[in-house]
């Protein structure tokens, strides 16, 4: 920390210009109209805390919050496990070992636009038919109504970002050592146990990453979103970050789109924390 | 050490300084004297140059080969055209340049709600060529005590949109369709007859898109309520839904007469999917999905594809048509940018040469008298145009609505009521509720 020379200064500048241009300005000017009536053109007033008030009072905005925290501890749930899963799966010695990998990653690289558009279609048009040759009921009329649009956003979300969680878990199960494993074995460990006494506790930090990485993915969803419900139907499928930018875009209320975005920034921010609370707190322990 | 403190301050300081230049409030009326760019490279002798930004990206290329054109007429003006994708985007992209400086010297503005947002920066155009030539009623929205702030892009109008070949095929004369009864009749007859005429349904009515409903569907039936005038209804204190009895007729039978689900049907499932190929016999839309049709289907759209009013009492045989978008004039360019502007407007809606390419090039269901001998490009502009021609029309009074209320207050409600969650009293109840509390 001593010798911050003239060279210290001027290698950082290119990033802290870069980080101020981008980031650290516009957040202040957003904190700052989030108090006054801004209408993207020009504010005239200061409102104090008005915008603040009001958005707890409004019904759409909490229930946008609501359904993305009910969306992000489902989809938390579900990605670890099936990232999990899928890491299983694939560090066993197989031959399909990396052509698996590949396919389960692949999602991953498709923007969430495209894939929102593809399940959309799957959801509509191939659940539909299915549903119409074998009469099962529950298969037809998807994203038409709450529950299977909450459910088509979990599906869509888990399939996509599975293969992301999966590298993660790969990365520690490889990383568990082989003489425990073996020493396991010849002390008679069938495979349940060896994976909950052995395997699991030396993964975990992997849950701790994986956890908080999936639970602030899931809170600033917007694209899948947009393709897949574009929060219909009446609204009631629309996540924060999406209601904001109706807010600010369709409403035309900039000011007070601001002051939700401030107050999505500390959601994100507090979990973010969170995180980093932890893992530190665990790097102490391993 | 005091070295570094002395760098770390100046970064500070330009970081500050940055900060509070930008937080100047209401800065945007104190740089009105000054110039925008293209203004200052106008001088005496020297081209002048026009920045267009504007809205429709669907007529972008030939929009940018009329201003070629213009450019060889009149060499000593430059024209510049930046496209926005429509809709949220361009309002968004329109308040960033403005609030960058680099604000356009023509751009669009949709309603009297833009209107009164951009007042400071409208330049009046009654002195224009093509605001005398206006067709009547169609300046309302733009008009200002005495001054025209805008000048219309074109008209669009919508109704049903049917199938010819079917109707003709289950025996139902489309001209004959005037009432609810008659619809209701002729929709029997097709729902009777699906097998035969291999459709599956006699309507698409696409739920999940809001505005379908909100606006267009919603307006057929407010348009009377507001005597059609969207000033009427900008300036209402509430909304009655006088017709609310008729406009749930009609919805009902349009979704029980639906593909189902409708609350996932959308926009470009029934254009193209449904009605383009042929499995349903009617969608509610307008002359701008011509070319959405006469992708997919070239024979059918030019041939097959007819228009009917949406029944409403007292109306019987009228079309909602109205402008969706206007141009202005920035008046905070410099004069002679002003003028060349106007020059320019001028010229693509009244001279020969910019008539029959706004006719034949953009397609456009002219706003504009002077037209007669133009041909309309397309079928169902044609039919908009006749109707408009005769006057049985029904005036565009969503325009005039509150903010976003066709779309966040009606179209979701509808869509509850779509869902079976609310009755049609509560959607009429929760749509007014909205519109007064906007308008307090």
């Amino acid at each position: 920390m001593r010798n911050r020379s003239l060279s210290f200064w001027l290698f950082l500048t290119p990033v802290i210009l870069g980080l101020g241009i981008v980031v650290v300005i516009p957040f202040v000017y957003g904190l700052i109209y989030s108090f006054t009536d801004w209408n993207g053109l020009t504010a005239n007033n200061f409102v104090g805390l008005e915008n603040y008030i009001k958005l707890f009072q409004e019904d759409e905005f909490m229930n946008s919050i609501w359904f993305t925290i009910k969306f992000a501890v489902i989809t938390v749930l579900l990605l670890n496990i099936f990232g999990l899963g899928l890491a299983l799966l694939v560090t066993r010695n197989m031959k399909t070992n990396n052509l698996m990998r590949t396919v389960f990653f692949m999602p991953n690289l498709i923007g969430g636009l495209i894939l929102g558009f593809i399940w959309q279609f799957i959801f509509i048009s191939v659940f539909g038919d299915i549903s119409g040759i074998t009469g099962i009921e529950g298969l037809s009329g998807w994203l038409s109504t709450t529950n299977t649009g909450f459910w088509g956003l979990v599906i869509l979300t888990s399939w996509q970002m599975a293969g992301y969680i999966m590298i993660i878990y790969i990365a520690y199960l490889e990383n568990v050592p082989k003489e425990l494993i073996e020493a396991s074995k010849i002390d008679g460990a069938n495979a349940v146990q060896r994976f909950k006494n052995v395997i699991f506790p030396l993964v975990a930090p992997a849950f701790t990453v994986s956890m908080f990485l999936t639970l602030s993915m899931s809170f600033k969803i917007y694209d899948q979103n947009l393709s897949l419900t574009n929060g219909g139907p009446f609204n009631s499928t629309q996540m924060v970050a999406m209601e904001i930018v109706r807010t600010a875009f369709s409403d035309r209320e900039m000011a007070y789109a601001q002051a939700k975005a401030v107050i999505f920034f500390l959601i994100v921010a507090v979990i973010s924390l969170t995180q980093v609370y932890y893992n530190k707190k665990r790097e102490v322990d391993v | 050490m005091k070295k570094k403190r002395f760098y770390s301050g100046i970064a500070t300081a330009l970081l500050a300084s940055s900060v509070l230049a930008g937080c100047s409030f209401g800065s945007g009326e104190e740089s009105s004297g000054g110039s925008n760019d293209g203004g200052g490279e106008g001088g005496n002798g020297e081209a002048v140059t026009v920045d267009v930004f504007q809205f429709k990206v669907e007529f972008k290329d030939q929009f940018e080969e009329l201003v070629s054109m213009y450019e060889e007429e009149n060499p000593d003006v430059n024209i510049n055209v930046k496209t926005v994708g429509g809709g949220n985007d361009y309002g968004a992209s329109l308040k960033t340049s403005f609030s960058s400086g680099e604000e356009p010297d023509i751009f669009n503005v949709g309603g009297p709600t833009d209107v009164d947002e951009y007042e400071e920066y409208l330049a009046d155009v009654s002195d224009t060529k093509a605001a005398e030539a206006a067709l009547e009623g169609t300046l309302n929205g733009v008009s200002r005590d005495d001054q025209v702030l805008g000048l219309p892009f074109n008209q669009e109008g919508y109704g049903l949109l049917y199938n010819k070949k079917v109707f003709e095929e289950a025996g139902i004369d489309a001209s004959s369709i005037k009432t609810m009864e008659d619809l209701k009749g002729a929709v029997e007859t097709l729902n009777s007859n699906k097998e035969e005429l291999g459709i599956k349904a006699p309507f698409a009515f696409p739920g999940k898109e809001k505005w379908v409903m909100g606006n267009h569907l919603a307006n057929a039936y407010l348009a009377d309520e507001f005597n059609h005038d969207v000033m009427e209804a900008y300036e209402a204190e509430t909304v009655e839904f006088a017709m609310g009895d008729q406009m749930k007729e009609f919805t009902d039978l349009q979704s029980e007469n639906s593909i189902q689900p409708v609350l996932s049907l959308d926009y470009s499932q029934q254009v193209e999917e449904h009605f383009s190929l042929g499995n349903v016999a009617m969608i509610q839309q307008g002359n701008w999905v011509y070319n959405t049709i006469e992708s997919m289907d070239q024979e059918f759209a030019e041939n097959n594809v007819g228009l009917l009013p949406i029944p409403v009492e007292g109306y019987e045989g009228s079309i909602p048509v109205g402008v969706p978008y206007y141009w202005v004039v920035n008046k905070q360019s410099e004069d002679e940018v002003v003028q060349a502007s106007k020059d320019f407007l001028d010229w693509m809606y009244t001279s020969d040469k910019g008539k029959k390419f706004v006719t034949e090039e953009f397609k456009f269901i002219p706003a504009y008298e002077g037209y007669e001998d133009q041909e309309i490009a397309d079928p169902i502009s044609q039919e908009i145009y006749n109707y408009a021609k005769e006057g049985n029309t029904l005036g565009w009074v969503f325009l005039g609505a509150p903010t976003a209320w066709t779309e966040d207050a009606l179209g979701v409600a509808m869509q509850e009521y779509l869902a079976g969650d609310i009755t049609w009293e509560e959607v009429e109840k929760q749509a007014t509720d909205a519109w007064e509390e906007a308008r307090q």
